[in-house]
């Protein structure tokens, strides 16, 4: 079997200083296969973002052993609003990752933003335009354009559809489903809600509490869920489902 | 929300205004500014002298042209050090945070709580008078609030998103400080900017009028209002006209940064 993604085990992640410090993470174990999607689901609270952050390098105040294989793993946040920096053009966003990786030609930059431009379903007319001056969905697809853009193949996607209005969500949890296909690409995907995991996640982790309390293939979860928390959350989205 | 921004029009229209006063007055006076002539003491304003003449008869109007000169050429450099410095030290601090921002913050609330002209007067006292002292030493006062605002945009900014995003992107810190966030703090610096000028032209003008500004072959516009106060109701028009000029170029200035204030929605 191939080398994982990324492998946690027994890990405590803390946030704050001092008297300050909490625990947010509790003995955390976790892998994800090549090609794998992953659904990380729980309230607000729960670390899952934690998780998430622990992962990336942006919290740094962990215990335990955390191996990431994928090189330059990015992230796509929930807000486009934010991830995305209002002064500058989409053109500038995609290829500021390229400047960073080191890539000193202009043409060449130029030629692999409007092959990921074309790939998240956007045109070059997008370019020259800054974030606000695009709708919701077309910032989500400018932030996944960037995060793949220098050739990561493992996404941290937190709650990516949740600030979209339903028919938007749909249309990018297809993008994504579609990605990964193509590109071989392997999620870890964060989200409160199971109905949006079960589309596109193989394999699912419930957590609560900064604790990872079930976790399994999304079928047999979905059907046999064991944990009181697992069938709460279950129950929740079925209710919104009508 | 497509509603004129009367405060932007009208503010630049007067800046546009003495902006050309002043360069003029670079170039070219009626008269020259520092000639004497008895006949025309206290000229009252006239199409010769359109704002009359001093106690010793020299063109108010070639002397504001001038004045108007020295004034704006100290308060761009004084701005130019405080912003420099002031992003400088505020963008660092801000983003970086610790021990150094909380001990420099510190060392700038120290400074901030003496009141400039103050401490401006007992550096003018330990170096010396001249034009370029007082640049130095209101420079040096105007560093902190700079500071301050800047380190506060940043503070707001460094954890936004697309830092986290650029960060995991592996763009170094000193690109995305100054490449990524300083661009959204402009705003906010520019009406900063225009505020921190309009201090610049009154600390200058209190300076000269102090009588430690300046020296008096060189008129600014403060040493103007200084010489007239003994004339005030002998040739009113002595203190009036400079006055004119300071109150027209802080206005415009002001104007400008309320106007674009109001263009962004940033608040005060």
């Amino acid at each position: 079997m191939a080398e994982p993604i990324f492998t946690v085990s027994h890990l405590n992640s803390f946030y704050g200083r001092g008297k300050e410090r909490k625990q947010v993470l509790r003995d955390v174990s976790l892998t994800l296969s090549p090609g794998e999607a992953l659904g990380v689901v729980g309230e607000s609270g729960s670390g899952k973002s934690t998780l998430a952050k622990s992962l990336l390098g942006l919290v740094t105040d962990i215990q335990g052993e955390l191996v990431v294989n994928s090189p330059r793993p990015q992230m796509v946040f929930q807000d486009p609003y934010g991830s995305l920096n209002p002064a500058k053009t989409v053109g500038w966003i995609l290829e500021e990752p390229l400047r960073a990786a080191g890539v000193k030609d202009k043409a060449e930059r130029r030629r692999r933003v409007e092959e990921m431009i074309a790939l998240v379903g956007l045109s070059p007319e997008h370019l020259a335009r800054r974030p606000a001056r695009l709708s919701g969905g077309q910032r989500q697809r400018v932030a996944i354009a960037a995060a793949l853009i220098q050739g990561s193949r493992f996404l941290v996607l937190d709650e990516p559809v949740s600030a979209l209005d339903v028919t938007l969500q749909a249309q990018i949890m297809r993008l994504l489903a579609d990605l990964k296909e193509r590109l071989g690409l392997s999620y870890l995907f964060i989200s409160h809600d199971l109905a949006v995991v079960y589309q596109l996640c193989d394999r699912v982790a419930v957590m609560t509490g900064g604790e990872i309390v079930e976790q399994g293939d999304v079928d047999y979860i979905y059907d046999h869920p064991q944990h009181e928390y697992t069938k709460k959350l279950l129950a929740a989205s079925l209710a919104l489902d009508g | 929300m497509k509603r004129k921004n009367w405060y932007l029009a009208a503010g630049t229209a007067l800046t546009v205004i003495m902006t050309a006063w002043t360069v003029l007055g670079f170039f070219w006076t009626p008269y020259d500014p520092s000639a004497r002539s008895s006949a025309d003491k206290y000229a009252l304003p006239s199409l010769a002298h359109p704002f009359g003449c001093d106690y010793m008869g020299r063109d108010i109007f070639s002397r504001a042209l001038e004045g108007a000169g020295t004034t704006l050429t100290i308060a761009a450099a004084v701005l130019v050090i405080g912003f420099v410095f002031g992003l400088l030290i505020g963008a660092l601090c801000g983003y970086y945070g610790g021990a150094a921002d909380a001990l420099i913050m510190r060392l700038c609330d120290a400074v901030s709580a003496f009141p400039s002209i103050l401490l401006a007067l007992v550096a003018i006292a330990l170096l010396g008078r001249g034009k370029y002292n007082i640049i130095a030493a209101l420079g040096v006062l105007f560093v902190p609030s700079f500071a301050r605002l800047v380190r506060g945009e940043f503070l707001k900014q460094r954890d936004r998103d697309y830092v986290k995003s650029a960060k995991l992107m592996g763009v170094s810190d000193l690109r995305i400080i100054f490449v990524h966030i300083l661009p959204n703090t402009w705003p906010v610096l520019l009406s900063g900017l225009t505020i921190g000028f309009n201090n610049a032209v009154l600390a200058e003008a209190s300076m000269s009028y102090l009588g430690v500004g300046v020296s008096p072959t060189e008129p600014s516009l403060g040493y103007m209002l200084s010489e007239s106060q003994a004339y005030l109701l002998k040739a009113p028009w002595f203190t009036a006209f400079p006055a004119l000029v300071i109150i027209l170029l802080i206005l415009g200035v002001g104007l400008v940064g309320e106007g674009v204030r109001g263009e962004l929605g940033v608040e005060p």
